[in-house]
């Protein structure tokens, strides 16, 4: 298929000060585990002895030493280098992360283990391993020829960075919320009301601000000196780039546009989400968690805003950066970018499947309604109507029957809390963001295009 | 100083021509109080310079008599040098001028006597409402002249019955006679005032519509470099079936297509443009389907989408087999097959 390496010297090179930093990062750890001390209860069962932790970590970090020192001293043949990603591994995660559907699922149950395995996960340690172990993954990926055509590119650096950092913050809002759901199971006062020693802002926080403004301004020069931002050929009206893709923040709504209309996907959609956002604070009755992180008082709310962020916003971008390539279509990260990948699709809208009419096996159903070509409109917008009736129900009850049918379930505290106009500004927002993954379910089983489709005037749902 | 001496020369010239004066009285004082209540307001903030003298005026409730009385006093206290100017000029002027101020002292002098009690209360009103506003006396000078101006061009006379009432504040014009010095600044003055508004309303309507005007002339650029609409593509036997032709795409944005569409043999063009956000998408050979690069929307052969987010097929462009033989494709007419124009035998060049 291809005739790149997947190692190189260099690539060698680079990779031995990946594991050099990896090593540093572990080491400084190392010294912090065996200034707080402690034993591993994990290595306690598996062996029956004591054994600090930070042993444990000293070995760990000696041995990503080796690794770093084996990277940079590697003069052999590349090709010869052992230490790289199995390619059985690379087939596996390439079948899974290329589907859209398993994507999809994947990052579905991620987040929900994300939420279930809370207080697992916060523990330092246990970040800490991810952390290495994700770090770890990505420098074995770099192996991979192809993977570094993708993540390597200068336009994407910043993608991963923002991977770790959005990673981090979850992280840190959990180990508060998690630590204060305890403190009020417990009865104490929450973290925020017993650590309330004030500080001025001037000098503490605008000192600090002053830093940081320093910090960010000396990566971003390096940055900018360092990798050259990609230019591309000259545009022109006749020839798009493939793929051609949004700016990599906007690649969700770019991924949305695969799946509605562009008026849809484009105006409205984006409207809904700002306004969406907007309305939270008139929205949300909940006075829990004002002022302090918990999670347990407002499960409900982080739960709904993780998911529109995390699984539909930042997993979007990820599939539209790394996953999409030529023809918009979905490679592996492993996978080498071919321009003549084969996806098999038929798209039909949700009408042609209504009416689908033979005369021996549906004689119920008429033949789909077409408006004759000389129709005046009103002739023509009673024929269309006709013919998107069921997408129009469909729509409709979503949007109107299915409020009030929640406010009698699922969410009748809610309702009651909230009052009437609340409630439905409250449910509409939830439905429109839940109109996405079904949107993107229904195209993927059943090559749905769209439920209510009037191309003749360019009004599609 | 200045206005000293006209009140001065004011009461000299009242009693000088005081008897000829009073026959005409009747006219100009009716007139000339009319305009001045008009005047007095727009011009007040004009003439701040003859505002200092006024107060004495002004602040005096009984009209003609107290400002006769204040302007003796006045007069008293003016100085030489003052003096000799405004004399002279009221010389020269001294057919109208005089006369005017005469009639306005006579009318002034007929109120005060004959006037009835209404009229005096209603003259009393005006002088005290005159004497709060500090500003107002001001006002008046200006409103003589152009009284003065209006009588002696035998303008038709306003309103009578309101111009008696308002009559009693009249006195205060007096000042502004003083000087035609004076006179002359003044209407320096009021060209400026007016004049330059509309001189910079012009300059900006012009400056507007040549700005305008100079957009409107990039509609019609005087050269253009965009390829024509209608170009000639070479004959069908160029454009073997079931092939699609891509060396139009880069210059003009077409395909050519030879292929077979609801039965019948047609070379017909497609517009690269894809039907979903404007895209340009790419025909692949061995997947025989354009497929566009921006959000994944595929077309068979026939321009007919069935994949990706597209809601409607590729537009066809004119095409027609012209008289020498040769493919025409003329880019400025559009046919839409969800708009059933497909079948317009212009879209496309049946090939028997």
């Amino acid at each position: 298929m291809h005739s790149h390496p997947d190692l190189t010297s260099s690539v060698i090179q680079g990779l031995g000060a990946f594991y050099l930093v990896l090593f540093l990062m572990n080491a400084i750890y190392t010294y912090f585990s065996f200034k707080k001390g402690g034993h591993s209860k994990f290595l306690e069962r598996l062996t029956g002895q004591e054994i600090p932790a930070a042993a444990m970590w000293a070995l760990y970090s000696a041995f990503l030493l080796m690794i770093a020192v084996a990277h940079l001293t590697s003069t052999s043949s590349p090709n010869a280098f052992l230490f790289k990603l199995p390619e059985w591994v690379k087939y596996y995660v390439d079948v899974i992360v290329a589907d859209p559907v398993s994507f999809s699922v994947l990052s579905v149950v991620l987040f929900a283990l994300m939420i279930l395995l809370r207080e697992w996960w916060v523990k330092p340690v246990v970040a800490w391993i991810l952390l290495n172990v994700s770090v770890i993954a990505l420098g074995l990926s770099m192996t991979d020829w192809d993977f570094r055509q993708i993540v390597g590119k200068p336009d994407n650096v910043p993608i991963v960075a923002m991977l770790f950092i959005v990673g981090f913050f979850t992280w840190l809002y959990f180990r508060r919320a998690i630590e204060n759901d305890k403190r009020i199971d417990e009865g104490r006062d929450v973290f925020e009301k017993e650590d309330n020693e004030k500080i001025l802002v001037w000098p503490d926080l605008v000192y600090t601000e002053l830093m940081c403004m320093v910090i960010l301004t000396v990566i971003l020069v390096a940055w900018g000196i360092l990798l050259h931002a990609p230019l591309e050929e000259p545009g022109s009206a006749v020839k798009t780039p493939n793929p051609s893709k949004a700016p990599w923040y906007f690649l969700g709504l770019q991924e949305m546009l695969v799946y509605y209309d562009p008026w849809l996907a484009g105006v409205v959609f984006p409207s809904v989400i700002l306004v969406g956002l907007m309305a939270i604070p008139y929205i949300d009755f909940n006075k829990g968690g004002n002022g302090y992180y918990s999670f347990k008082e407002r499960w409900f709310a982080i739960s709904t805003f993780l998911f529109g962020f995390l699984p539909l916003w930042v997993a979007m971008i990820i599939l539209g950066t790394f996953l999409r390539g030529p023809n918009w279509n979905m490679f592996g990260p492993f996978e080498y970018w071919d321009v003549h990948k084969l996806e098999v699709l038929y798209n039909v809208n949700l009408s042609e499947y209504f009416w689908l009419y033979s005369p021996e096996w549906t004689p119920w159903v008429g033949a789909m309604p077409v408006a004759p070509p000389d129709a005046s409109l009103p002739q023509q917008a009673r024929i269309i109507f006709l013919r998107e009736a069921p997408g129009f129900i469909a729509v409709i009850v979503y949007l109107a029957v299915l409020p009030p049918l929640m406010a009698m379930t699922l969410f009748r505290t809610y309702f009651l809390r909230m009052g009437f106009l609340r409630f439905m500004v409250f449910s509409n927002l939830l439905l429109m963001m839940l109109a996405l993954p079904i949107k993107m379910v229904l195209r993927w089983a059943f090559n749905l295009k769209y439920i209510i489709a009037i191309p003749e005037w360019f009004i599609n749902v | 100083m200045a206005k000293k001496l006209s009140t001065e020369e004011i009461l000299a010239a009242a009693r000088k021509e005081s008897g000829k004066g009073e026959a005409k009285s009747g006219k100009p004082a009716d007139e000339s109080p009319a305009e001045e209540t008009g005047q007095a307001s727009e011009e007040q903030p004009v003439r701040k310079d003859s505002v200092p003298a006024r107060p004495a005026a002004a602040g005096k409730p009984k009209s003609t008599a107290d400002i006769l009385a204040a302007a003796r006093a006045q007069a008293k206290g003016g100085s030489e040098e003052s003096e000799s100017r405004p004399a002279a000029k009221p010389a020269s002027k001294a057919g109208g001028g005089a006369k005017s101020t005469a009639d306005i002292l006579a009318a002034a002098r007929a109120q005060a006597g004959g006037g009835g009690g209404e009229v005096k209360s209603a003259a009393l009103k005006k002088a005290t409402a005159a004497g709060d506003k500090p500003a107002a006396p001001a006002g008046d000078k200006p409103s003589v002249q152009e009284m003065l101006k209006a009588v002696r061009e035998g303008k038709p006379v306003p309103k009578s019955g309101e111009a008696k009432k308002t009559m009693p504040p009249r006195p205060e014009r007096p000042a502004p006679k003083k000087s035609a010095k004076k006179e002359e600044r003044r209407n320096v003055l009021l060209a400026l005032v007016t004049t330059p508004f509309a001189f910079a309303w012009t300059c900006f309507s012009t400056a507007s519509l040549a700005a305008t005007l100079g957009v409107a002339r990039f509609m019609f650029p005087n050269v253009l470099v965009e390829p024509p609409s209608k170009f000639k593509v070479g004959p069908p036997s160029d454009y073997p079936f079931g092939g699609v032709a891509t060396k139009w795409k880069a210059q003009f944005g077409v395909w050519l297509v030879h292929a077979e569409y609801e039965g019948q043999n047609l070379i017909y063009a497609l517009s690269s443009v894809c039907t979903h956000l404007g895209c340009t998408p790419n025909w692949l050979e061995s997947e025989q389907k354009f497929k566009c690069p921006c959000h994944g929307s595929g077309f068979f052969i026939t321009g007919v989408h069935f994949e990706g987010p597209a809601p409607r097929p590729l537009e066809r462009v004119g095409i027609r087999l012209a008289e020498d033989g040769m493919l025409e494709v003329d880019k400025s007419k559009k046919f839409q097959q969800e708009l059933g124009q497909w079948v317009d035998p212009a879209s496309k060049v049946v090939i028997s």
